[in-house]
């Protein structure tokens, strides 16, 4: 149930303090939450940990969301600082491992590893950026945000974004063409 | 600049700082994010006629044809993730009330959340509710869940819930058509008898609030 309602009737139903109102918004936009977090963090655990972490967050400032930005535009930003924060701390720079174990099972075994390791080459890439060109880069080209909603999300302006994410690109492709 | 001479770029060299533009003056930053953005096929007037851009946008597009792969795979969400965040939250808003019964085995209690999801769900089942949501305590709400539970009644109660008693608040969006008041009569008395049946409350009070219609 609930799935019928938009965000802003949940979030006006969580701000009340109607919890299962807010498990509907969880089931709704946890998947985006951890999704961004394992890109911008690569790896599963920390990626649910700052899912989990940003998901509460959340709940704990929704008495303060005046729904300027739509409830996702508002959990990207929580999810981002929060990965920022633990990039920051912890200068994650190991393998990224975006996809776990996913496995496709119509690819041989050859197929399966050229694929993995195309996966590993593609997510080292990402998680060698500096952080502000990673968000960047995850946000416009993994989530497909236009520039004026990530300069939202990240406090920033449209052309420092574009500024980023062309050099992001430049030094993603420069990785890329060395890897291939 | 790069060499008028050679349409067909060592693309290491393209990327390198040096370079901001094609012998044809093209941006090369720009036809990095055409190509990024899935449009290398999709040619400006220029780049029909061009074939500085058109090497360019293909070698890119081989480059990019990774990032756009891996970014159109699903990401599956840990299946631990929901019920974690949701323990999270009922520690942060001190969600301790229960229902007791005491008898000769001993007592059992049964959570206020609990007592709300049963009410949601009666709610749910009602012909013309489209949105149910059973409210459970709030920190914030704490002190008129106790005067609510005290008094067995409070018109902005949330869940209040003690020994055989509870005071339950629904929110309640329905279809729209529908005679708001005659469904939310009707998710009063099902989520009232749905509460003596399955949770042995004697005294229950129902508070339905319609605040949405859904077309």
């Amino acid at each position: 149930m609930g799935s019928d309602a938009d965000d802003d009737y949940l979030v006006r139903r969580a701000q009340e303090g109607y919890l299962d109102a807010y498990s509907d918004l969880v089931d709704r936009h946890g998947q985006l939450a951890y999704r961004v977090a394992l890109r911008l963090l690569g790896n599963h655990q920390d990626a649910e940990d700052v899912a989990q972490e940003a998901l509460v967050t959340a709940w704990q400032q929704l008495p303060g969301f005046r729904a300027d930005s739509s409830f996702p535009t508002w959990l990207y930003q929580i999810v981002t600082r929060r990965a920022l924060n633990r990039i920051t701390r912890s200068r994650i720079t190991q393998s990224m491992d975006l996809l776990g174990d996913v496995s496709d099972a119509s690819a041989g075994p050859g197929q399966q590893t050229e694929r993995n390791l195309t996966i590993d080459a593609v997510t080292d890439a990402v998680i060698a950026l500096p952080p502000p060109q990673r968000v960047a880069i995850v946000l416009r080209h993994f989530e497909g945000l236009p520039l004026a909603e990530i300069a939202d999300i990240t406090g920033s302006t449209v052309p420092a974004v574009r500024s980023h994410l062309f050099r992001g690109r430049r030094t993603l492709s420069k990785t890329l063409v060395e890897w291939r | 600049m790069t060499d008028p001479g050679q349409p067909i770029h060592d693309v290491s060299l393209l990327l390198s700082g040096a370079n901001q533009h094609l012998a044809c003056g093209a941006d090369i930053d720009e036809l990095l994010e055409q190509a990024a953005d899935g449009y290398a096929t999709q040619f400006t007037s220029h780049q029909r006629d061009c074939l500085y851009c058109q090497a360019a946008l293909g070698e890119f597009a081989r480059v990019w044809e990774p990032v756009r792969s891996l970014a159109a795979e699903q990401v599956a969400v840990p299946a631990a993730l929901k019920s974690a965040v949701a323990s999270q939250i009922r520690k942060l808003v001190a969600d301790v009330w229960y229902t007791l019964q005491l008898n000769d085995g001993g007592a059992i209690r049964v959570a206020a959340r609990v007592v709300a999801r049963i009410a949601r769900e009666a709610a749910s089942g009602v012909a013309g509710v489209r949105v149910a949501f059973g409210r459970s305590t709030h920190s914030r709400m704490a002190g008129l869940v106790e005067r609510a539970t005290l008094r067995h009644r409070h018109p902005n109660a949330a869940v209040g819930v003690l020994g055989r008693t509870a005071v339950v608040d629904l929110a309640i969006a329905v279809q729209y058509g529908d005679q708001a008041d005659a469904v939310a009569r009707a998710v009063q008395q099902r989520a009232i008898a749905e509460l003596r049946s399955r949770v042995g409350l004697q005294d229950v009070t129902v508070n339905v609030t319609v605040d949405d219609v859904i077309t």
